[in-house]
């Protein structure tokens, strides 16, 4: 059976970049369809952001009950060590889950937005066939399209995903507490993951085929975090590749090539490939169209026009970021653009969280990059060691700070990082002060509450100018 | 005896922060301290030691209530009152021996004493051994700060019947406790000692708690304080306490009309009516500094005195009792003192309250618009619809963003929930920059954070919440 059905608007894919557009367009009055094969949420919700970040608070948790049972400095006392019931937790994420993406349906609904569940394959510019589970087929034709397939974890060709070897999704779902897991990649996706399964008890082994962890973050920033991995036992081997494996009784045996022509093995009983992610461009019609490409990427203006008059792309499968919150501001800004607002993406700065331990934010300019753009800088930096409030919450061992970046000449605020215990809340202090052009003066004469976290963005604002009060 | 350029009473936030600005502006500088210890009141007795106490207690009642659906087995976890509190002084004095290495680095001479004016640019200090001695400076700020209030027909013990000071040492967990005032120290401490099993009963003259902060934020906050077991008995005035063998007995009365006493019976009485400038002993009125109806050191917009050469700044002059605000004075005082432009913006102090949820709030609360007679719109968010929240499973609350509605400026932010205090940092730079709501709502704030409900709230000023 096939049906032909007309929009203004079709969204093709449900994730935060496209359901937030067709709840945008929805809300301005355009008559929009959302083509998802799954539940909406997308990547984000439903195996990405929102399940791994429950799961991390659970293993803060239960880190923080060990740490008591071991050394009751707190003065909470355990009978004996906390045990964990992964299936349990899993139970608890997925109820989690369950009520995000069914919120989602229902703001989709609100909107007047109709969901259409099923595989969708663009035909041409406008029009788009959606294969659905009862194996009925319906055609949507729209004014104007937007791409919204988001991206996949990146297979690596020497470890196929399998029943041993996990992607991100995989992991996310696990009953039971691996003893050994054996982690590819020291992107923010293996070492968060590999952080919970440390805290939780398993022997975690972390493999990464550059000389750095999170090569998304400088040096400073990622400091703080190679100390804690290696006070939690966390082996790391840098420079290192997994190139190939075998499936033992005992798990999977790992061959790690290192950088000086050695290889040595590693048997772990699941290995986690968190070797980053690809632009979702496969399997949907993509190919057919005449669409201009950005290396792997879909390529887009600032409006997110692609080459494809009336086809709008944003989210992962636009470019780097590959940030939930980037794709959700485009969906906002196409379906206003769609909707005739003289609108374009060029935000001051898009904040990125690693939610490791201690957790990093970076927004703007780090100091390398400013360097690499040949501008003069002044730089503040401020311990938490010396903040009242990480004192209290058990933070300020850890090495972080708050680092702030300025032009020299006038003090414009062009990046600001931190590393630290809980210090994620802060991104949004940080990405206003840029959105508003503040100058180092600016955050100076910012009253901050005491005692918080962001005394120390204000103390690294003053430190730039060379006066700093607590250090 | 050589002359400073500035001597600061009092080492509190206010005065240590004032005294090592104005030696990094070069002024020959020393701080006059009463304590043993520097950083006042917050470090002390008030901020840091509530903060840490908070802290643990917090995480000994998530593991006794809220663990289980978590997939965390701990059993039944048993407190160590004695242990917490260790906790806590090592927080306390790493904070004061900080202080007193930041003074000897920016080469602050601290004396030890209790200070007297003797006349401008004069000052006796008597130590503690009986010493005296005289010390000149060309400017003093005053810095002394507060003390708790007393309660009209109330007298503290310090073991039955106490303050702050002695609640936040206490040696055991009190089976019962009445907090007198649900003010922002009441309901802290409060939650502390109900969090480690107290039954907790607060009473309040005010028909609501938080008086000051917005009235929504503050309705919804009881609701959830009394889902955690708090009792309170709001329009209701404590006439008297009664303390026999180790227990007291509090008697409470309707604050307003006609109506019957009703005894209150409790291990432990929490007196948290407020606090008060602490002027004692300075010798003020013997050199004519003018004082308001309220006890308050009055000072002009240059926190200067009526009294040529002298200061003051922080709890025991006007404005919100707040370590920030007073940290802000000392700084812009030694600016000026120094030769420099000094400003503190009361418009934008931030406030915080740090229970569980935290309250937080910024600029004007709904009640002052109202007053005031501006035209206003409000921009609501609930953390049950925020990712974050969820995900961390501490949903209570919501934000509130109030603008002009002429033109759109944020006139007040308001935060029941969870790292209120936290989030309200960015409320605080944007207004500090004078931000409409939509420039809240246009920034990119990062996913999943709890910070995306202020975002959401601003969307919603403009009723385009996206999330709700």
């Amino acid at each position: 059976m096939s049906e032909e059905i007309r929009a203004d608007v079709l969204v093709l894919g449900g994730g935060p970049g496209g359901y937030v557009a067709a709840i945008r367009a929805g809300q301005l009055g355009l008559d929009t369809i959302l083509v998802e094969a799954d539940r909406p949420g997308g990547t984000c919700l439903l195996r990405g952001c929102i399940p791994s970040k429950a799961l991390i608070h659970v293993a803060a948790k239960f880190a923080g009950m060990e740490h008591a049972a071991r050394e009751p400095a707190l003065g909470i006392g355990l009978s004996g060590p906390p045990t964990i019931d992964l299936a349990a937790t899993m139970l608890w994420k997925d109820g989690i889950v369950d009520r995000l993406s069914g919120g989602v349906t229902a703001l989709l609904k609100r909107a007047k937005v109709r969901v259409i569940r099923g595989w969708g394959t663009m035909r041409d510019g406008k029009t788009c066939e959606v294969a659905e589970a009862d194996g009925s087929t319906t055609t949507v034709r729209a004014g104007s399209v937007v791409l919204a397939t988001g991206s996949e974890p990146a297979a690596l060709p020497s470890l196929p995903f399998g029943p041993k070897i996990l992607s991100s999704t995989e992991i996310l779902s696990l009953r039971e507490r691996p003893r050994r897991l054996a982690v590819v990649g020291a992107g923010y996706i293996g070492l968060e993951l590999g952080t919970v399964f440390a805290r939780l008890g398993t022997q975690v082994t972390v493999i990464e085929a550059a000389d750095t962890i999170l090569p998304g973050f400088d040096a400073e920033l990622a400091a703080p975090v190679a100390r804690w991995l290696e006070a939690a036992g966390v082996t790391l081997h840098l420079g290192t590749k997994a190139s190939g494996f075998r499936e033992t009784e005992e798990g999977v045996t790992l061959a790690l090539a290192r950088g000086d022509g050695s290889v040595e093995e590693l048997t772990a009983d699941l290995v986690l490939v968190a070797a980053g992610r690809r632009p979702r461009i496969g399997g949907w019609g993509l190919d057919g169209l005449p669409i201009d490409r950005d290396g792997p990427f879909v390529r887009v203006d600032e409006t997110c026009r692609t080459s494809m008059t009336g086809v709008y792309a944003i989210g992962d499968l636009v470019g780097e970021p590959l940030l939930a919150h980037k794709a959700s501001a485009q969906g906002e800004m196409v379906a206003e653009v769609i909707a005739g607002r003289r609108r374009r993406f060029a935000p001051a700065a898009i904040p990125a969280i690693c939610f490791t331990e201690p957790e990093i934010v970076s927004v703007g300019l780090s100091p390398a990059e400013a360097a690499a753009r040949g501008l003069k800088t002044k730089v503040g930096r401020f311990p938490f060691a010396a903040n009242g409030r990480a004192l209290t919450l058990e933070g300020g061992r850890d090495g972080g700070f708050v680092r702030i970046l300025a032009n020299a000449a006038d003090h414009r605020v062009i990046g600001v990082q931190a590393v630290g215990t809980h210090i994620s809340e802060l991104s949004a202090a940080f990405v206003t002060a840029i959105e508003m052009g503040a100058v180092l003066d600016d955050v100076a004469a910012t009253i901050q509450a005491h005692p918080t976290l962001g005394e120390a963005f204000h103390e690294a604002a003053l430190a730039a100018l060379g006066h700093a009060i607590h250090a | 005896m050589s002359a400073y350029d500035l001597v600061v009473i009092g080492t509190g936030p206010g005065g240590y922060v004032c005294a090592i600005r104005a030696a990094q502006l070069g002024l020959k500088t020393a701080v006059i301290e009463k304590r043993a210890t520097h950083g006042g009141t917050c470090l002390n007795v008030g901020c840091i030691p509530s903060k840490a106490l908070l802290h643990a207690s917090e995480l000994f009642a998530d593991a006794r209530d809220h663990f289980g659906h978590l997939g965390i087995e701990v059993g039944t976890p048993k407190i160590d009152v004695a242990k917490m509190m260790a906790f806590k002084d090592e927080g306390v004095s790493g904070n004061t021996k900080g202080v007193e290495f930041l003074l000897k680095k920016n080469k602050i001479d601290a004396i030890h004493g209790t200070a007297r004016i003797a006349a401008p640019g004069q000052i006796e200090v008597k130590s503690e051994d009986g010493s005296n001695q005289v010390i000149e400076a060309k400017a003093i700020v005053i810095a002394t700060g507060s003390v708790v209030a007393p309660l009209r027909g109330v007298e503290t013990d310090g073991k039955v019947v106490v303050t702050s000071d002695e609640a936040i040492a206490l040696p055991a967990v009190p089976k019962k406790l009445v907090v007198v005032g649900a003010g922002v120290i009441g309901l802290e401490l409060g939650s502390v000692w109900r969090r480690l099993g107290a039954e907790v009963t607060v009473v309040e003259f005010l028909d609501r708690i938080l008086p000051g902060m917005d009235a929504e934020v503050a309705k919804q906050f009881q609701r959830i304080l009394g889902k955690q077991g708090f009792a309170f008995k709001l329009g209701t005035k404590v006439t008297k306490v009664e303390t026999e063998g180790g227990a007291a007995k509090v008697t409470i009365e309707p604050a307003q009309g006609e109506g019957e006493a009703q005894i209150l019976e409790a291990d432990t009485v929490l007196v948290a009516t407020g606090r008060i400038p602490y002027t004692e002993g300075l010798g003020l009125d013997r050199i004519g500094v003018k004082l308001d109806e309220r006890g308050r050191i009055e000072t002009d917009a240059h926190f200067a005195t009526n009294v040529t050469g002298i200061y003051a700044i922080g709890d025991v002059i006007a404005g919100p009792m707040l370590a920030h605000k007073a940290e802000d004075e000392g700084v812009a005082v030694a600016e000026m003192l120094a030769g420099k432009a000094g400003h503190v913006n009361y418009d934008v102090i931030p406030s915080i309250v740090y229970t569980n949820p935290e309250v937080a709030a910024v600029g004007k609360t709904e009640e002052e618009l109202k007053a005031a007679g501006t035209a206003y719109a409000i921009g609501k968010f609930p953390f049950t619809a925020n990712g974050r929240a969820k995900a961390n499973g501490t949903t209570d609350g919501f934000v509130k963003v109030l603008a002009d509605a002429a033109t759109d400026r944020v006139l007040g932010v308001h935060i029941v929930g969870p790292h209120a205090g936290d989030l309200i940092a960015e409320a605080a730079i944007a207004m500090e920059f004078g931000a409409s709501s939509e420039d809240i709502a246009r920034t990119c704030h990062a996913h999943p954070t709890l910070a995306e409900a202020v975002k959401e709230a601003a969307l919603a000023v403009d009723k385009r919440a996206i999330h709700m």
